[in-house]
């Protein structure tokens, strides 16, 4: 039954998960590890397979209840992007020291660029931070084999490993063959241990000593792992330089010396960076006068090598320390090497002649913004012709695009809409002013981490207005339902649980739900909830702005489509582009007027209401 | 074998991902191995896209400034900030309605290096046939009547039909063709 598929290496991922026998996996969505879970229900959908999916609430959710299911001997994995396992580090550590008995392997995403995230950090840090091993693949192929291979190493030692597939192995495309996935029926058998399981201070320094052993063998073993750690040294050979890559890095120099053909610079790949396959390292290193290390994104490998005087990366400036090591930045960082070792450069050109021209002909800026027809640009186009001083905190999701509408001030880390908010409210408060502050969130962030920052803020009566961006759905990392939505991760019914249950659940006494494609409804609710956070009875005031995903729910979002058109009494004054920033109002040069981008208008019709001269209308059929 | 490089580029929404399913279905029928990457996640809201497609045995996924051996782009000022990608000799594809492509700075660039560029109003002929969604079957129809190696317009015309969606096939089909014909009468601007 073996078939060929093209995959996205979050699918490969998910192959390698299943085929290593996984039988639990969490996961919290994130770019780019969304697409790893659904894949795993679509492979265990189509093999049926009984394998436990879930959309856990956050990160730390997810690892806690996968590892709970390896310590009762099952094989499990949780699946986050990479600032996803801060959110989990405290798991992370502690888990760490106690260990499992089934297999268990954290699959943690990078996103070298950024692209879709706040940071660049590097999962191989914290690996090493919490002393887990980790396996870094260069390709969807390799992924799917380290996968695997994780889990099997992690069941062997009873350590959790963590597997770090970088954005260029996620979101690559690559052709594999799909067979039977074999299924594993281990039984859940918790055998209690409390000096284990439940340790004291005292038994954890014990616990470190046993996995500080561990690692000291894991690190022999990776030594001898050919398949993901190897060299191309000719036994006896000098060389005045010599490669050290990893992960995608690797993929990259790997194709750079191919296709130039090139044999005269050695590279050594490592697939698994920590504990350190240092006896292999050493091999490498004496051979060559020179060692450039090239790795994403931070400093593991180049930190690791003992011979420090051979060791050329970032720390020597020759690598950049922070962006994505694209192939275009990887070649010139090896010529510049080569150079300075008097050996050959790769030949080919650089494409500096063709960026120089397109930096001169000024092309238009591509920002990325809401969809046209969004909720959440009415909402915030509400919130700030109600509020337009206030302080606009608010958090990751679709909506930190607010920052186009003027309606977004603040943007830390899932759940700090809230909590800055009270932060902001307080650093105000203690000197007598009240500032107005207005937070906003999804639905799915508040179910993430809201709940604690709005305890804490209501308890601290501290006074801002709450407005819950609620499409109903997950969107920006792909349509993922939330425990509002109450459908789970393998598409069957779970329990609801409303967001109005949880607001009131935090001691929240302002509660309005209101539809933002109503603005002026959902000014006045905005004026209504400020005047009860100003009273002195007042408190926090939480709005929910409920409206579905255009994207999600294309068919029931807009129930009444509006044709819309620019009349001749626009007089071009900007303000619809500019306050109410939807792609499909552009400006005609030609009348020098706004006009419609038909192409992707979605009729919502908001706009009729924005315009001050009563321009935009409804078209007569 | 060879490896050949491909880079697709265009808007959010445009379906890119798409028109590289197509590409890499092509090339895996012809018993190729492929490997490419995506946009996904942020960038992907109504932002440039741009997808990397490498048919043969490399290693990793994106393609190299100056190394690919051809373009198509869905939109004229995609395709201009796409340059640094295209390598000397090869051939650009790129959507124009405006009959302006490609600027003279771009011209110039172009004969420089020895690049051979095609235009078609795909946006157009995808709009005209009531598709307006299909530039991007529009823009394959099209470059397919140019034999690019290694497909034929037949593998390219089998796969549209191979894997559109049932209910899509028949105005994909006829946007493809349409296009194709179109293309036999063009050439380089």
């Amino acid at each position: 039954m073996n078939r060929e598929e093209i995959l996205l290496g979050n699918g490969a991922i998910a192959l390698g998960l299943l085929e290593g026998g996984c039988q639990i996996l969490t996961s919290y969505p994130g770019t780019p590890s969304s697409e790893i879970l659904p894949e795993a229900v679509r492979f265990i959908k189509s093999q049926e397979l009984n394998i436990y999916t879930e959309w856990s609430t956050n990160e730390k959710v997810a690892l806690d209840n996968a590892f709970a299911a390896a310590v009762a001997g099952k094989r499990s994995a949780c699946i986050m992007k990479q600032v996803g396992l801060n959110v989990a580090a405290d798991s992370l550590m502690s888990a760490a020291y106690i260990g499992t008995v089934g297999g268990f392997v954290i699959v943690s995403c990078d996103d070298p660029g950024p692209h879709s995230s706040q940071t660049e950090q590097d999962t191989r840090m914290m690996a090493r931070v919490a002393k887990v091993p980790v396996f870094d693949p260069s390709s969807p192929k390799e992924a799917r084999a380290m996968a695997k291979a994780a889990m099997e190493l992690s069941e062997e030692f009873s350590v959790p490993v963590i597997l770090r597939p970088a954005i260029r192995v996620c979101h690559a495309r690559q052709n594999l063959t799909i067979g039977k996935i074999e299924p594993n029926n281990t039984k859940a058998d918790f055998v209690k241990d409390p000096s284990r399981w439940a340790a004291t201070p005292k038994f954890r320094l014990k616990l470190h000593g046993e996995l500080n052993v561990k690692l000291a063998t894991i690190a022999e073993r990776f030594s001898g792992m050919s398949q993901f750690n190897s060299h191309n040294l000719e036994t006896g050979k000098k060389y005045p330089l010599g490669i050290i890559a990893g992960g995608v890095p690797y993929s990259v120099v790997a194709d750079l010396f191919n296709e130039d053909a090139r044999t005269d610079i050695p590279v050594l790949k490592i697939g698994t960076p920590y504990p350190f396959p240092q006896k292999l390292a050493d091999e490498f290193t004496g051979a060559c006068e020179k060692v450039l290390v090239i790795e994403e994104t931070d400093t593991v490998i180049e930190y690791l090598l003992q011979d420090r005087k051979k060791v050329l990366g970032r720390l020597s400036g020759n690598i950049p320390s922070q962006g994505e090591l694209t192939p275009e930045v990887v070649f010139s960082c090896i010529n510049n090497a080569a150079e300075a070792a008097g050996i050959k450069p790769l030949s080919g050109k650089t494409a500096d002649e063709a960026v120089r021209l397109v930096s001169e002909l000024d092309l238009p800026i591509r920002k990325p913004t809401l969809c046209p027809g969004c909720p959440h640009r009415s909402s915030f186009y509400a919130i700030r012709k109600a509020r337009p001083k206030a302080i606009f905190t608010s958090d990751i999701g679709c909506y930190t695009l607010g920052l186009n509408l003027g309606g977004v001030d603040t943007c830390l880390d899932m759940g700090a809409a809230i909590t800055m908010a009270s932060g902001f409210y307080q650093a105000y408060a203690q000197d007598g002013e009240t500032k107005p502050i207005v937070a906003t969130m999804g639905d799915s962030t508040f179910f993430h981490s809201g709940t604690a920052g709005l305890l804490s803020a209501v308890y601290n009566d501290a006074r801002f207005i709450f407005v819950i961006l609620d499409n109903e759905i997950t969107a920006m990392t792909g349509m993922q339902p939330t425990p509002g939505l109450g459908i789970r991760a393998d598409g069957s019914k779970g329990n609801q649980i409303t967001l109005e249950q949880a607001v009131k659940g935090c001691g929240v006494d302002f509660l309005e739900v209101v539809d933002p494609y109503d603005i002026d409804s959902m000014k006045k609710v905005m004026k209504k909830a400020a005047e009860f956070t100003e009273s002195p009875e007042g408190g926090i005031a939480v709005v929910i702005a409920r409206h579905p995903c255009v994207i999600a729910y294309r068919d029931q979002a807009i129930p009444n489509k509006k044709r819309v058109t620019v009349t001749e009494d626009c007089i071009d004054c900007g303000y619809c582009r500019k306050r109410y920033e939807c792609p499909a109002l552009i400006r005609d040069p030609e009348v020098s007027r706004t006009a419609i981008d038909r192409q992707i208008c979605a009729d919502c019709g908001l706009c009729i209401e924005i315009c001050p001269k009563k321009a935009i209308v409804e078209e007569s059929i | 074998m060879e490896t050949t490089n491909v880079i697709l580029c265009g808007l959010g929404g445009q379906g890119i991902l798409f028109m590289t399913k197509i590409f890499a279905h092509a090339a895996l029928g012809k018993g190729f191995n492929i490997i490419g990457a995506e946009t996904h996640g942020m960038a992907q809201r109504g932002g440039s896209v741009i997808s990397h497609l490498k048919i043969g045995d490399p290693e990793s996924s994106l393609v190299r400034a100056g190394s690919a051996d051809f373009l198509v782009a869905l939109e004229e000022n995609e395709s201009y900030r796409n340059l640094p990608f295209v390598a000397s000799h090869a051939r650009i594809y790129v959507n124009s309605d405006s009959g302006k492509f490609p600027v003279a700075q771009v011209k110039s660039f172009l004969q420089a290096h020895e690049i051979a560029a095609y235009a078609a109003p795909a946006s157009q002929m995808a709009g005209e046939l009531g598709a307006s969604l299909s530039t991007n079957l529009a823009m394959i129809g099209f470059y397919s009547a140019f034999n690019e190696k290694p497909f034929t317009s037949g593998e390219l015309r089998e796969t549209v039909e191979r894997i559109s969606p049932e209910r899509f096939r028949e105005l994909n089909l006829k946007v493809f063709d349409t296009a194709h014909d179109y293309g036999k009468s063009q050439g380089p601007v």
